[in-house]
């Protein structure tokens, strides 16, 4: 079968395993699956890529140069930084608050912590620091907060530190300076003083000023991640080359990207590579723009049940929003990060009963790839919501991940029976379903507290589900919601790595601004701000043309949009505004942003929160610019008639559901056509994942092999 | 249901555990062996015979002598008083209550004003061990910290009749 058209290659190099998914114009993929080799992730990428391929009977020589584009993601880096084995880097600070680093303004003891350890103070703990004490120093100097220089740069301080760190053997050196992203005149200075000292030391030793990489406010987001790009990300760019160089020699004709954390793609050779540091789950809410476009769907909620976490995000007028301080592998960091909300809760989560209450209590921490006691080779004792399942005979255990993974039922009955159902006083199936019921109440308030906090009505969201645990579930969560509609694709398990493939060849830079316009001010005043912001969105144009000028991109091929972020003087927090113009000129303009900010703030918030009278504050200039690249098809079919053929139907199964045993229609997903309806109870089967219909739903798939899930009565 | 290893017990006591290991403990439902495996490993490491009820601070413990007496002892081996008695009033104490004696720990201007605060230590006779210290103001009485209900604590608790001494039954 190789008149099949492979499209796009997306790679997840994980910490043990190398996933590529290979996807076809029909939205059909295959995942191959290779050990990563660590010393050069190309090896294993291949083998992977091999390994996918054989499902379709191809070869890596004749797929590869059918393939658009490729996207690269992958754990290294993250890997790199959370282990601490990144490269030795020294500091260069304000004399008097090298101590600042390693204090992680407090938050960093509890980063990442569950609620309950959240308020548990005595599991709070501080990590090592990325740049211990010994190899940070002090330079005196300060610029305060609008740019002045109140003490000037103490410049004969900047070359016995050099000297000193390079004695101590450093790898790089850092250089973060108080409001130097308002007033960049003295950490530069120190960059070139930092330059001539190692020059006649013969060192070539990389420097990395905070200000030529991420030029925001917050001092200790702002350092950890100039920390980061020299510690992690710089280190890694060889692996990426070399990972490019491997494609191309098997006939790709493009070169890899990689998904950057602000859900656009850059380039190998970008500037600031630690963009690159968080991308896994981004690549799902990327698709879900992608798709939602293609749909003519504006806001989409996002949904994603994996097997350790759930985790969604929103689409509002088409686009996702972004979190400009975010934290991850416990540091605070400047990075844009698509903004997206997760809970510890999926398919793997442990399942126990609290001994005090007698309560059932699902996770925080999950089994991973080891599923559960269901699964013999995990070695696993404690049981997991994928053991109910597979009591419940919600999943085939003999077609598990298409049958490559044997799960043992008897296993999980004897588990759940010991560890749930006694202790409860219960029967086996009962407390199997109750977990299951637990488990969907708990993401459907989750997903309604989600959609409501922000402002909106479930109402107005579509909503959709992937991620190989989603579509068991997406019936429970969604009960009673009231979504416009319910889209569950057809390739759900690999719906991440479709989002990889879709996502914009787009760069962003940031930067910090301090704009202040008083109530009903004068036209003078409106006209300078609107020159300000100008000024910073052109500083930005620049940054954006020249990585694309990098890649061979002239300016005239770049789409560029410009973003700003507004608030009402004296608020702690703003929000960030796609502009309606692409050039301000003078006050009239000025105004149109104003006006824009509050609609956009009535919106978020409530039209009666708005507060004109305080004047606004512009906090940041954003550019974001893309250019055009291939994306995926998405799949077309004729339609058929809405009785499913009897090829695909795969018999019946017993099922407990509320109570009873029911007979479940098993269908195959793959065999199911465009137009066909499929009516509850069933259980649609594909290789990865297993999507539900319960009693009150019913689901059909459309042209674009994506099912919708309706619920047909009120649900039980 | 969590169950620990003596091993993993052991670092515990000695503040060796693995901070992970650690964290998982306190994360999740405690184990009920827990009580047992402890007393066992402090039993092992006082140099005497005497059985122990309860351990009572870093270096006391309520024990129970031959003829069924319950007493708060020392690991050094000094019998202070009667498990409900407050050992503290047969301890050797000092008081910090004056500038200099406050300002061997702390530099001037971190230390305490002794007209509004003193800190009172105490010592075991037996050892020297420091085995408490109180920060009070100066005419406050002596604190009783805790008065345990053994009983209690093994009958409705652990689910078992305290240990009783050999040879003899309740």
């Amino acid at each position: 079968m190789s008149s099949r058209k492979t499209q796009i290659l997306a790679i997840d190099a994980g910490g043990t395993m190398t996933d590529t998914f290979i996807i076809d114009d029909h939205g059909e993929f295959v995942v191959g699956k290779a050990q990563t080799t660590p010393g050069d992730e190309s090896v294993g990428l291949l083998y992977s890529a091999e390994d996918a391929l054989s499902l379709w009977d191809m070869k890596v020589e004749d797929a590869f140069p059918q393939l658009l584009t490729g996207v690269y993601s992958g754990t290294a880096m993250l890997n790199r930084l959370v282990s601490r084995k990144g490269r030795k880097v020294g500091l260069i600070v304000n004399r008097g608050m090298e101590d600042f680093h390693r204090m992680g303004r407090s938050i960093q003891s509890y980063l990442g912590y569950s609620y309950s350890d959240r308020l548990h103070i005595n599991t709070h703990r501080y990590d090592p620091p990325l740049v211990p004490r010994e190899w940070t120093r002090g330079v005196t100097e300060r610029v305060d907060l609008f740019g002045n220089v109140v003490i000037p740069l103490y410049e004969q301080e900047v070359a016995p530190a050099v000297r000193e760190l390079v004695d101590a053997g450093v790898e790089a050196i850092v250089i973060s300076f108080l409001h130097s992203y308002k007033n960049p005149i003295h950490e530069r200075r120190a960059r070139d003083i930092v330059q001539e000292t190692l020059d006649t030391l013969e060192s070539d030793i990389p420097i990395f000023a905070s200000v030529d990489y991420y030029p925001v406010r917050k001092e200790t987001p702002r350092t950890n991640t100039t920390i980061i790009e020299a510690y992690a990300a710089d280190p890694s760019r060889r692996t990426l080359e070399l990972v490019n160089e491997r494609v191309k020699e098997k006939g790709a004709n493009f070169d890899i990207r990689v998904m950057a954390s602000h859900g656009g793609t850059i380039s190998i050779k970008a500037n600031e590579l630690a963009r690159t540091l968080v991308s896994g789950p981004i690549g799902g809410v990327v698709g879900g723009r992608y798709l939602g476009q293609a749909l003519g769907l504006k806001n989409i909620v996002c949904s994603d049940i994996g097997g350790t976490s759930f985790d969604i995000a929103l689409i509002n007028q088409g686009d996702f929003s972004i979190d400009t301080s975010p934290d991850m592998a416990r540091l605070v960091l400047s990075l844009p990060l698509v903004a997206m909300d997760s809970v510890g809760a999926g398919t793997g989560s442990f399942v126990r009963v609290d001994p005090y209450t007698k309560s059932i209590v699902l996770g925080p921490d999950s089994a991973g790839y080891r599923v559960g006691v269901c699964y013999p080779d995990g070695g696993l004792d404690t049981i997991t919501v994928s053991d109910c399942h597979v009591v419940l005979g919600l999943i085939n255990p003999d077609n598990f991940l298409g049958g490559q993974v044997k799960l043992d039922r008897q296993r999980a009955y004897d588990a759940v029976k010991e560890q749930l159902a006694t202790p409860l006083g219960m029967s086996v199936e009962a407390a199997s379903f109750g977990v299951i019921e637990l488990l969907e109440a708990q993401l459907r308030n989750y997903l309604e507290s989600l959609v409501m906090g922000k402002g909106y009505s479930p109402t107005q969201f579509s909503c959709f589900s992937y991620g190989g645990g989603g579509p068991l579930h997406t019936a429970g969560y969604v009960k009673g919601l009231g979504f416009e509609d319910v889209l569950v694709p057809a390739w759900a398990a690999g719906f991440s790595a479709f989002g990889c493939g879709a996502a914009d060849f787009e760069y962003r830079y940031d930067k910090t601004l301090d704009i202040n316009v008083g109530y009903q001010a004068t036209e003078n005043v409106r006209d300078d701000a609107a020159e300000a912001l100008q000024g910073a969105w052109n500083e930005l144009t620049e940054k954006v043309r020249d990585e694309f000028d990098k890649n061979g991109f002239a300016s005239s091929a770049v789409q560029l949009r410009l973003n700003f972020r507004m608030q009402y003087q004296g608020q702690l927090n703003d929000l960030e505004i796609e502009s309606p113009l692409t050039v301000l000129n003078g006050a009239t303009d000025w105004d149109k942003l104003a006006d824009t900010f509050e609609d956009v703030y009535a919106r978020v918030y409530a039209r009666a929160a708005r507060s004109p009278e305080l004047g606004y504050t512009v906090t940041g200039a954003i550019v974001r610019g893309s250019v055009e690249i291939p994306k995926p098809k998405i799949p077309e079919e004729p339609y058929e008639s809405e009785t499913p053929n009897s090829a695909a139907f795969q018999g019946q199964r017993k099922v407990y559901w509320d109570g009873e045993f029911l007979m479940a229609d098993i269908w195959e997903m793959e065999a199911l056509k465009a137009g066909n309806r499929v009516r509850a109870f069933a259980v649609i089967e594909s290789p990865a994942t297993t999507f539900v219909i319960p009693p009150g739903f019913e689901a059909v798939l459309d042209t674009h092999r994506i099912f919708h899930l309706r619920q047909v009565s009120e649900g039980r | 249901m969590a169950k620990y290893d003596k091993a993993t017990i052991e670092e515990l006591i000695d503040g060796t555990i693995d901070f992970f290991q650690l964290k998982d403990m306190l994360s999740s439902f405690k184990d009920p062996g827990r009580f047992d495996t402890y007393l066992e490993i402090l039993q092992e490491r006082v140099p005497w015979e005497d059985r122990i009820l309860m351990p009572y601070s870093l270096h006391l413990y309520v024990v129970q002598k031959s003829d069924g007496q319950r007493i708060i002892k020392c690991d050094c081996g000094h019998e202070f008083c009667e498990a409900h008695d407050n050992w503290k009033l047969h301890a050797l104490i000092h008081v910090r209550e004056t500038d200099e004696k406050l300002q061997v720990l702390y530099p001037e201007l971190l230390a305490p004003d002794p007209q509004w605060q003193v800190i009172r230590e105490y010592y075991c006779p037996g050892c020297a061990s420091q085995l408490e210290v109180e920060s009070v103001t100066p005419w406050y009485p002596v604190l009783h910290d805790f008065d345990p209900d053994i009983d209690g604590f093994y009958e409705e608790w652990l689910g078992r009749p305290v240990p009783q001494p050999s040879g003899k039954s309740r």
